[in-house]
């Protein structure tokens, strides 16, 4: 069997594969440790990071919807302390490399956690910049609909690191073409595409919403499409590494994101359903490269054919 | 913590209330402790989309058996599956109950899907009393599947067709006043309700306990913080620092600091 070459690279941080997990649904310390061997995997995303512990929203914060699920956790985490002193010495030990994801009420949140973080370079090797959370008041997706806050806060993290910087946005910040452009123009290396689209749903018998939040941050096969379309049109604008994430549940999803030209695949909700979904799809993808005589994953990815070719 | 496929052996409707489904697997039979619980995928289709957590009912060798009963979708789907289809299935998940309470009598207060590791935890450790409400006569189990456990069973039913009119916690309170509130330690799985009503009488007569509690989940595994239970030290996952917590760890609504 011809082995197939699927290492992918982000300016100076080389992945052995391209497959990583969606911030927040991988846990933050070793939770599918039983189920998965971290070094099998692309990369690790952590859950969002913010200086201070946030305790999270009220209950109940998930409910199940048709191919997908709403959630409003609130960025529950213990803050940037914690994770310096208890995840880090956790993290040191895998090998795939580490992907921080954080998120700030202010710019100076984004310098902090970044000037931190950028100490621990031997083990944190990319910070993925939350700009679109859905479910929290100040830092979330409303509050950066104001685009100089976005700018500011990239600008921020950029002062204090070399790292490859990865804005993660959702449609619910505005147009994300024009996001993608400022988010770029202010030192971001790449983009994260796409976090979770705001709904909501009614328990018809206490006519008051699932989630405590009343609205939560959907995600799952729902979103797929629309997060397909976004690496799409922004590959398309704009040549640069985009971590794709939005209902990838299985191998074939992964290619489709793959044709379309995302770099890296994170795999999110499909861990709730399947804890093994991450090496699954590795699997997958590999057999599929097999199959389609590819060598190098970099053949495949962005190979989509705006015409039809004849059957 | 093991993600098996299991084939099931046997799945049957006992009564006007339970299904009991049973499926044999090494792993998944393992070392289980009642109150700790299995993360079920129901169809491969996605649809119902996550899995549903049931708690296990009784485990012997190899052999282990569910008891549920349709709720929705997810249960309305599982009920329709038959000898031979096979399941995703993680466990075993959670924590237990205490398994042994010095010097105090036991009592366990079950109701709808609390009843099955509660009656798990009757026939596994020395219980004083289980009291088991339902709503009607129909939905008790049938004597058979209660055969083993030593305790004194009481039954109350919210119309009287069986044992006590009313709900269990009236069950409980004559307990409390025939063994005396300081000789008695509760544990308690059911309907929120219910179990909020038991944690109301403990609170008023100060004794302690333990509930096993129920929170729509999506991982099982602590990654999600989806099945919050709120404690002094904060939110914690259900999943993995419970089912089961006691009383005093346990932050209900309206008395949140």
């Amino acid at each position: 069997m011809k082995k197939v070459d699927l290492t992918t690279k982000i300016k100076n941080v080389i992945f052995k594969n391209p497959v990583t997990v969606a911030s927040g649904t991988f846990g933050t310390t070793g939770e599918y440790s039983r189920y998965v061997n971290y070094n099998r995997l692309g990369a690790i995303i952590t859950k969002t990071i913010t200086v201070n512990p946030r305790l999270g929203n009220p209950m109940p914060r998930i409910c199940e919807t048709s191919s997908g699920m709403l959630n409003a956790i609130g960025l529950q985490n213990k803050g940037l302390a914690d994770f310096i002193e208890n995840k880090i010495p956790y993290y040191a030990r895998i090998k795939s490399p580490l992907i921080v994801n954080i998120a700030g009420e202010s710019e100076g949140d984004f310098a902090k956690l970044t000037a931190v973080l950028n100490k621990h370079k031997k083990v944190v090797r990319m910070i993925e910049l939350n700009l679109s959370c859905p479910n929290v008041e100040k830092g979330g997706a409303g509050f950066m609909k104001k685009r100089r806050l976005i700018k500011q806060a990239v600008r921020a993290a950029r002062s204090e690191t070399d790292m490859p910087l990865m804005a993660k946005l959702s449609p619910e910040l505005g147009d994300v073409l024009e996001i993608a452009g400022e988010v770029l123009d202010s030192g971001a290396s790449g983009l994260s595409l796409i976090n979770t689209l705001k709904g909501m749903s009614i328990d018809i018998e206490k006519r008051c919403s699932r989630i405590a939040n009343i609205t939560g941050g959907l995600s799952g096969p729902a979103i797929k499409p629309v997060a397909l379309r976004y690496v799409y049109e922004v590959k398309k604008h704009y040549d640069v590494p985009v971590i794709a994430s939005g209902g990838i549940m299985n191998a074939r999803d992964a290619v489709e994101f793959l044709i379309a030209g995302a770099t890296l695949l994170a795999v999110g909700t499909a861990n709730f359903v399947n804890p093994r979904s991450t090496l699954d799809i590795l699997e997958g993808l590999t057999d599929y490269c097999r199959q389609q005589g590819i060598r190098q994953i970099g053949q495949l990815r962005g190979s989509f054919h705006h015409v039809r070719p004849e059957s | 913590m093991y993600d098996e496929s299991v084939t099931i052996l046997d799945n049957r409707k006992i009564n006007e209330k339970y299904y009991k489904l049973t499926f044999r697997c090494d792993r998944l039979a393992r070392g289980v402790k009642p109150g700790q619980f299995m993360h079920f995928q129901i169809t491969p289709a996605l649809d119902p989309f996550l899995r549903r957590p049931f708690s296990y009912y009784r485990v012997h060798s190899n052999r282990v058996e569910i008891l549920y009963e349709i709720l929705g979708k997810g249960t309305g789907i599982l009920a329709g599956l038959k000898t031979g289809a096979s399941l995703k299935v993680m466990g075993p998940l959670g924590c237990e109950f205490t398994p042994k309470i010095k010097g105090k009598k036991r009592v366990l207060v079950a109701g709808g899907v609390g009843v099955p590791p509660l009656v798990f935890l009757a026939e596994h450790e020395k219980i004083d009393y289980l009291l088991i409400g339902t709503k009607s006569r129909k939905e008790v189990l049938p004597k058979k599947e209660l055969a083993k456990v030593k305790a004194e069973i009481l039954y109350s039913t919210n119309d009287g067709s069986y044992g006590e009119k009313g709900f269990v916690t009236a069950l409980l309170e004559e307990v409390i006043a025939k063994e005396g509130a300081e000789n008695i330690f509760i544990q308690t799985c059911g309907p929120t309700v219910m179990m909020n009503a038991v944690m109301d009488i403990a609170a008023r007569e100060g004794i302690e306990g333990e509930a096993s509690m129920e929170e729509s989940m999506a991982c099982g595994v602590g990654a999600c913080l989806g099945c919050m239970v709120r404690t002094p030290k904060g939110w914690v996952p259900s999943c993995i620092e419970g089912p089961v917590f006691r009383f005093s760890q346990i932050v209900r609504k309206g008395c949140i600091a």
